[in-house]
């Protein structure tokens, strides 16, 4: 007995036959959870919500019948104007009656000054129009290539005010303004010119075509730019012979560097 | 009286043209503009419409067609519209024209010529206009009729006269070329005979029937007499032959060799380069029936004079004073001797009909083993520029000037033999005019 005792105290107990028994009952158990898992959903696999056949109503919240607590929101509530918490805004001016009537709040009244000249003396200075002016968006559009132009380096333009010359003979003014262009040598004007200089030059084409009375109406304040113009027009011979007309007073521009 | 306002802007190009000093000029960068202007009115010249079913109509029409497209083409102050852009319909009569049509795209043209042409009972009739498409409603530019016999070269001429006319109204009254003419030496017959040929290499005919040799063919401003130098049994001598009678005409003939004519552009005057004094060739200057001859230079080889036509005060010539043959100019009178080519080998100059520019054949760097054939080059008198027009292809000689100064013929080897080409003085257009034995020496007409 004393023997039993001692080894029922003394004699180790063996946990290994229980422990792998245990393990091994687990894992079976988990087996089986898994097989049952397996058997229970069709090919092994399952797709969430597929069964359930019918789409899910979303009602608005707000539109329940029944009152529901709004959400609690933060609103940044000031007490007081950060800036101006310790003084007060400037009190708007009042009205005050003048003699023109009531003063808009606010607005600044410039002193007013006495007209130096009466109006009796004043003279209207009426801006004359011109008699070939055409109203506004009466006349009709620039067509062809002859309002302006545009070449590789070259930009200009040029206007006239007998219309009816330049829209029957658009050819020519373009013959006349190649023709020009053609005969002005660049490199007769100095090369140090920096900003563009013009210079207005006046002259008649008459009835052969030939140019006559070719003056320099405006100088453009550089000499050699003058006369790179003036040369360009003394090198024509003729522009051929007018269209119309027996005489034809033409106006150029030579402007040195294109801008 | 209209008053009418225009601006004009300088080209950068030639601006910078002006900062290049003159040294720059000779190293080989074309700083000088030629004919600056881009911006050529463009131009549709759709087929003319046949105006009756004689049979002789189609193949005049074809020739007609040709001819005209060819002479504007080639004037070189026209954009010709591609024909591929043109409407199906195109018109024969003024009536029929639709401005819309023709003057927005895909034609975009500003002008167009158009007619018809009908032969009938061996004549045959031509109506051509031309319009300002751009602004209907103005009156046409030109409105033209002809009448001629029923024969191809009939034909040719009328497209020439109606070419000539358009140019004339559109090229700033300076005259088309298309009816001038090209006189050159060939050598097509066995011997070197005197020639002529319409500008564009049509209608080539035999002048001269020495059975010897012909050089340096000068026609007269009128286009009535033809000078040249020709070799006689002992020496060469200045001939004169009138294309108005057909045959050589009295001109004084002297001691020792007589050769490179030149008329003054008034035709009242003969410059010739003579061996006649003592000491070297000199140039001489004679009225144009070869009396009152005296002489310019003094001591030296100095032939090649050539007048300046716009003003006939000044001669350019050819001197070798200095050693290789240089370009020289000086006053009619003989004053004023003055070096403009400063390297190289350097003859035949022409000078252009405003006066302006100098045509002349250059070998640039001459000399054993240098790189570069004679080219032409053109100079700008007032300011030295210079800009080289032939460029790589065999010898370039004898320039000259068209009397519109567009255009310069002149002779090269580039086709393997001595040929005449023609060229738009920007280098554009070149064309072979001679293919037949060698031709040499090409001189254009005045008109």
């Amino acid at each position: 007995m004393a023997y039993a005792r001692a080894n029922m105290f003394y004699e180790r107990e063996s946990w290994r036959k229980p422990l792998a028994l245990s393990l091994g009952f687990h894992a079976l158990l988990g087996l089986c959870i898994l097989l049952v898992g397996f058997m229970l959903t069709p090919n092994g696999s399952s797709k969430w919500g597929e069964d359930q056949g019918s789409a899910i109503t979303i009602q608005m919240v707000s539109g329940a019948p029944i009152p529901i607590p709004k959400p609690e929101v933060q609103t940044d509530n000031i007490v007081a104007n950060p800036s101006e918490a310790v003084t007060q805004a400037p009190p708007q001016p009042k009205a005050t009656e003048t003699e023109d009537g009531v003063t808009i709040p606010g607005q600044v009244i410039k002193p007013k000054i006495d007209n130096v000249v009466k109006k009796a003396n004043v003279q209207p200075h009426p801006i004359p129009t011109p008699t070939t002016a055409v109203p506004y968006g009466e006349g009709p559009p620039p067509t062809g290539p002859y309002g302006a132009f545009t070449a590789p380096n070259t930009k200009g333009g040029f206007s006239f005010q007998n219309a009816s010359f330049a829209g029957k003979y658009g050819w020519y003014l373009d013959v006349v303004r190649r023709k020009v262009q053609q005969n002005w040598l660049g490199y007769e004007i100095d090369p140090h010119i920096n900003a563009p200089h013009r210079a207005y030059i006046d002259f008649d084409i008459l009835g052969d075509g030939s140019i006559a009375n070719v003056q320099l109406v405006q100088s453009s304040g550089i000499p050699t730019l003058d006369q790179s113009a003036m040369r360009a027009l003394q090198r024509v011979d003729t522009f051929g012979r007018l269209p119309e007309g027996n005489k034809l007073s033409v106006e150029f521009w030579f402007e040195y560097p294109p801008r | 009286m209209v008053k009418i306002k225009w601006t004009v802007k300088a080209l950068l190009l030639t601006a910078t043209a002006c900062c290049a000093s003159a040294a720059n000029a000779f190293q080989g960068k074309p700083i000088l503009v030629i004919n600056p202007s881009q911006d050529r009115p463009r131009l549709a010249v759709p087929d003319f419409k046949a105006g009756t079913t004689d049979p002789q109509t189609g193949p005049l029409n074809t020739v007609f067609n040709q001819t005209l497209w060819n002479d504007l083409d080639n004037a070189g102050i026209f954009d010709m519209v591609a024909k591929s852009f043109y409407p199906l319909l195109t018109p024969g009569q003024p009536a029929e024209i639709k401005e819309a049509a023709w003057g927005n795209p895909p034609p975009n043209a500003g002008l167009l010529a158009f007619g018809n042409l009908g032969a009938n009972s061996g004549k045959v009739d031509v109506q051509g206009w031309l319009f300002d498409v751009k602004n209907a409603g103005a009156p046409p530019i030109l409105g033209k009729q002809y009448r001629e016999d029923a024969t191809p070269d009939k034909a040719r001429e009328i497209a020439h006269r109606f070419a000539d006319e358009i140019i004339s109204r559109l090229g700033a009254g300076v005259p088309g070329i298309a009816e001038s003419k090209i006189f050159f030496i060939s050598t097509r017959t066995g011997s070197k005979e005197v020639w002529s040929m319409d500008y564009d290499g049509a209608n080539q005919q035999q002048l001269t029937h020495l059975g010897s040799v012909a050089l340096s063919p000068r026609i007269s401003p009128d286009r009535s007499r033809l000078v040249f130098s020709g070799l006689t049994k002992d020496s060469w001598q200045i001939m004169m032959y009138s294309l108005e009678l057909g045959r050589l005409v009295a001109f004084p003939r002297s001691g020792g060799d007589n050769i490179s004519p030149a008329w003054s552009s008034d035709g009242s005057r003969v410059a010739f380069a003579s061996s006649r004094g003592q000491g070297g060739t000199e140039i001489y200057l004679a009225d144009s029936s070869g009396g009152g001859s005296r002489r310019l230079t003094t001591g030296h080889i100095n032939v090649s004079p050539v007048f300046n036509p716009k003003t006939n005060g000044q001669i350019a010539f050819v001197s070798g004073q200095s050693g290789l043959p240089q370009l020289y100019t000086m006053d009619a009178d003989g004053s004023n001797v003055q070096r403009i080519t400063d390297q190289g080998y350097a003859v035949s100059p022409s000078w252009s009909p405003n006066g302006l520019l100098l045509a002349f054949s250059w070998i640039r760097n001459y000399g054993p083993g240098v790189v570069g054939g004679a080219d032409i080059y053109l100079m700008d008198i007032a300011s030295r520029q210079i800009v080289q027009l032939t460029h790589d292809s065999g010898r370039n000689d004898f320039p000259s000037w068209s009397p519109d100064g567009r255009h310069i013929v002149f002779q090269s080897t580039r086709g393997g033999t001595e040929q005449i080409w023609s060229v738009l003085a920007d280098g554009t257009h070149l064309q072979q005019l001679t293919r037949e034995g060698r031709n040499t020496q090409p001189n254009w007409s005045y008109q």
